[in-house]
């Protein structure tokens, strides 16, 4: 900058007040500089791919919430592309970091991700409780046995309700159930229908919605969906008790975690890739997601799933570390 | 003259009732549409906004400080006594029509779900007397200049908003240098040749420019300091566009209001972006929201008070904004209970949640508008190419014209091939393939283009098609270049044609789901997307999502709010394309 204690100048000249001016300009102008390629934050960066089933979707996406409002600079996103989809479509070829399952990957998903080199865990997310419900004016029926459930639902079925049992009316069912590209189709099967089959005469839908709309039009109806719809609009729909032997047992958060709700009451999973879990944002959102899978207040009071005990989660904690720690040897 | 009586020789008699007949059926078949859709968006509207818990002294408070001070002035613009006599007698006669036909409805019939005769009046009698009341009223001057000004604030906002969204994905340091380096050259280039007519300097321009913009491409990997993105918009936008308001009056007033009017809005904007940050808001997108509301304002003030005609008009805003407050203050004042909207400010400006009241559409709403912008720009280039070659290169006679109509039949089948095989298309030529990404925003807006262009296409090849050939002929007997013809005459003509045919089809891009889902974009995103690479959400496939959510609030609430900003931004966007194309219109 221009000093004005110079010898031979008396006043400031011309030149001398520009250059003053420029050279204060040029400080006042570094100020307002910014270096590219600067990220500030905790450290944690990079992205979250994650895709799978409808039903783990809300549960991830809550948990997911949470995490990111807390590292800016991990972006994470969510796709519903049911269990299936997701595996097939992007897990396995390597597209995605974790896929949410609402049942346990087949041998066919397994072939292929160990064709395309795919390695992965499987992580307990939640229990989630199969709830079959009817209208709320049918005031004749309170329970089935596993046995009547599976004479409605079978590949070929009972057509009216006194086929049931006796004292039920003379009526027609009318079913409201899962689409066969579900989790919730093949836990349905696999719990109480076995090598049954399903029948084919029900209106098939993805969304809880639907089954939900459809059961409370007709006091005949009978639908199966996810324990989150009912549990979430409990007066909508009236809730059957499942008699798997012991007597009926009602669809509720403490059933279903005390084990009682059997058959219906299911694991949901989540499968983080190994691969993915060597960059430490990715291990720490799996770290996040088992410490929140026993959040009561997320899992049970926002989502309306089945959080998971201490001792599942802890187990789960080892798994997923003894994993981490491969991934990053 | 034919008739429909083969028999009859000279004018016989033709019966009048097929006619009658069909005229009232074509009148129903348009009610029975209309109507259904008229329910479906006010259920959606009363949803999005919580109106069925808006108290009757709710809803007229805010009918007395706003509507009617609004009906008020566009009645003052017309200033005729028929219309008033008239608005006021629909007003009142549909108050008591109303609500005797919504009591009678309720109380023999069915009961009405969620809507009250206030509302019903509200929906059926005062919103059409007022878009009535505004059209005839924006005929007369100080309607006119009213909402002229409104309209450029309301405008002005939109675009400052669009364009801070785009800097958020598009790297504001290489619009530096590209501007810097390209822009500014050759447009000082390009000025410098009209100025002292050398025609040297202006063909230079071009190619200055595109140096420079490859020189930034290159230099902004080795260039390490810029300065912070409140100057780089100071120095790139909002000079740009302070020095074109003051060009635009500079014309036809004086120097000094043309420098007030650039210079004033400047310095507000500036002001703005700078204290701005201390008032939570982003610095820059404040400095872009004040540049593109305050200079074309100012001009526009500027002008109306040069004329001298309808200056009145210009307190439309102020009357506005004034009922809002007052209405406001009385609700406080009298504790008067209030519907808790949905779509509010939170709602446009926060992530996803899985509560439904901080539940929130930002980062979906970023997403769909950089693909919109994208897709707009790629089909429009992709789609104008493709028929103008079509129509104007292409032999109509001979092998090529048969390939020429082959070409023709394949691209309207294409129009009806269902969404979802493009997006598998998408998947695997872009995604796959290329290796764009899966669920990027490049490759969903590409697979988008594809998806529209045959529509594009086929409404820019009518456009041009209906250029009258004598245009042409009369261009080459001057001696133009099938080029000159082209550029000097086709494509102004067709211009307003070619750009309705593609509002309409950025209208199913922007509500597209089922390719977005094959490609594999995101179903729920945290964060804006800040680059074009990184992994999105668009704002149906959020939508579809909640939908699904067990619970009712998100079903009815949340849902109805996005569908409501789905379609805000959807007008938004139609309003733009609609202006240019009113614009050339009347260039032409």
């Amino acid at each position: 900058m221009a000093s004005s204690h110079d010898a031979d100048t008396e006043g400031i000249t011309r030149r001398k007040a520009l250059s003053a001016l420029g050279g204060a300009g040029a400080l006042a102008l570094a100020g307002c500089t910014q270096s590219s390629g600067d990220d500030g934050g905790d450290g944690l960066s990079g992205s979250i791919n994650i895709a799978g089933s409808s039903t783990v979707f809300p549960l991830m996406s809550a948990i997911g919430e949470d995490f990111a409002a807390e590292h800016d600079q991990v972006s994470v996103d969510i796709s519903s592309t049911g269990s299936g989809g997701g595996f097939s479509n992007y897990f396995c070829v390597g597209d995605t970091d974790f896929n949410n399952a609402s049942r346990e990957i087949q041998p066919a998903e397994e072939e292929l991700c160990e064709e395309n080199g795919v390695e992965y865990v499987e992580l307990i997310a939640a229990t989630d409780a199969l709830t079959v419900v009817v209208n709320p004016e049918a005031d004749w029926i309170d329970s089935l046995t596993v046995e009547e459930l599976a004479q409605i639902w079978e590949s070929d079925p009972v057509q009216t309700w006194d086929e049931v049992r006796d004292e039920f009316p003379n009526e027609e069912i009318e079913r409201f159930g899962a689409a066969d590209t579900s989790g919730t189709y093949d836990y349905f099967i696999e719990s109480i229908l076995e090598e049954r089959g399903h029948t084919s005469d029900y209106q098939a839908t993805e969304q809880d919605n639907s089954i939900a709309q459809g059961v409370s039009g007709s006091e005949y109806a009978i639908g199966y969906f996810g324990f989150a719809y009912y549990y979430q609009n409990p007066d909508q729909l009236k809730a059957l008790g499942i008699d798997d032997g012991n007597g009926p047992v009602e669809p509720s958060l403490e059933t279903a975690s005390s084990g009682e709700y059997t058959p219906l009451s299911r694991p949901l999973f989540t499968y983080p890739s190994i691969e993915s879990l060597g960059s430490e944002h990715v291990a720490e959102f799996a770290r996040y997601f088992v410490e929140q899978t026993a959040n009561e207040d997320l899992v049970a009071g926002d989502v309306g799933y089945v959080p998971a005990t201490e001792e599942t989660q802890e187990e789960q904690m080892e798994i997923l570390e003894d994993a981490i720690e491969r991934a990053q040897e | 003259m034919a008739t429909d009586n083969a028999n009859a020789s000279g004018f016989g008699e033709v019966s009048r009732l097929r006619g009658v007949v069909f005229e009232y059926l074509s009148l129903g078949a348009s009610v029975i549409g209309l109507v259904a859709l008229g329910v479906l968006l006010v259920y959606v509207t009363i949803d999005a906004f919580d109106l069925a818990n808006a108290s009757p002294e709710w809803l007229l408070t805010y009918f007395l400080t706003l509507v009617v001070p609004f009906l008020a002035f566009c009645l003052y613009s017309v200033s005729d006594p028929a219309v008033t006599r008239r608005s006021l007698a629909a007003l009142g006669g549909g108050l008591v029509a109303v609500a005797a036909l919504f009591t009678a409805i309720e109380t023999f019939l069915v009961a009405i779900p969620r809507l009250s005769w206030q509302l019903a009046y509200l929906f059926v009698v005062a919103m059409p007397v007022t878009a009535y009341l505004t059209y005839v009223g924006s005929r007369g001057r100080v309607g006119a200049v009213g909402f002229g000004l409104v309209g450029r604030l309301v405008g002005g906002i939109a675009i400052g908003l669009a364009l801070g969204t785009l800097f958020l994905v598009f790297d504001p340091l290489v619009w530096f240098l590209a501007y810097t380096l390209g822009v500014v050259p050759a447009a000082a280039l390009y000025a410098y040749g009209r100025w002292r007519s050398a025609d040297r300097a202006s063909t230079a321009a071009v190619p200055v420019g595109l140096l420079g913009v490859v020189a930034a491409v290159f230099l902004r990997g080795v260039v390490t300091t810029y300065p912070s993105d409140l100057i780089i918009y100071i120095w790139t936008l909002a000079v740009p566009i302070a020095v074109a308001g003051e060009r635009v009056v500079a014309d036809r007033s004086s120097r000094i209001a043309a420098a007030a009017v650039g210079g004033v809005p400047l310095a507000v904007a500036i002001a703005g972006g700078f204290l701005a940050g201390g008032l939570g808001v982003p610095g820059p997108t404040a400095l872009l929201v004040l540049v593109t509301v305050g200079v074309p304002t100012a001009v526009y003030v500027h002008r109306t008070i040069d004329e001298g005609d309808g200056v009145v008009g210009l307190a439309l805003p102020v009357l506005l904004v004034g009922g809002a407050l007052v209405g406001a203050l009385v609700v406080e004042a009298w504790g008067v209970p209030a519907p808790d909207p949905w779509l509010d400010v939170g709602y446009v400006t926060e992530a996803p949640s899985s509560t439904a009241v901080e539940a929130g559409l930002y980062p979906a709403i970023v997403g769909s508008v950089i693909i919109i912008a994208l897709v707009a720009v790629l089909s429009f280039v992709l789609g104008v190419g493709t028929s103008v070659f079509l129509e104007e290169y292409m032999p109509e006679s001979g092998v090529l014209g048969s390939l020429t109509r082959l070409l023709q039949v394949n691209i309207a089948n294409l129009a009806a091939i269902p969404s979802v095989v493009y997006g598998l298309l998408g998947l695997g030529l872009f995604a796959n393939l290329l290796g764009f990404g899966l669920g990027t925003a490049v490759t969903a807006s590409l697979t988008l283009s594809l998806l529209i262009l045959p529509i594009t296409i086929i409404s820019a090849q009518e456009a041009i098609r209906s250029v009258p050939d004598d245009l042409r002929r009369g261009s080459d007997a001057m001696g133009a270049t099938r080029w000159q013809t082209t550029k000097n005459v086709v494509l102004p003509e067709a211009f307003p044609g070619i750009l309705t045919g593609t509002i309409l089809a950025l209208g199913r891009a922007i509500g597209e789901t089922a390719p977005l889902i094959m490609i594999g974009a995101a179903t729920t995103v945290f964060s804006a997307p800040d680059s074009l690479f990184s992994r999105f959400s668009a704002m149906p496939m959020q939508i579809y999502a909640w939908a699904n959510y067990p619970q009712a609030e998100f079903r009815y609430g949340v849902v109805a709010a996005g569908v409501i900003t789905l379609l805000i931004i959807l007008i938004g966007m139609n309003g733009t394309a609609i202006l240019l194309r009113n614009r050339a219109e009347r260039g032409t």
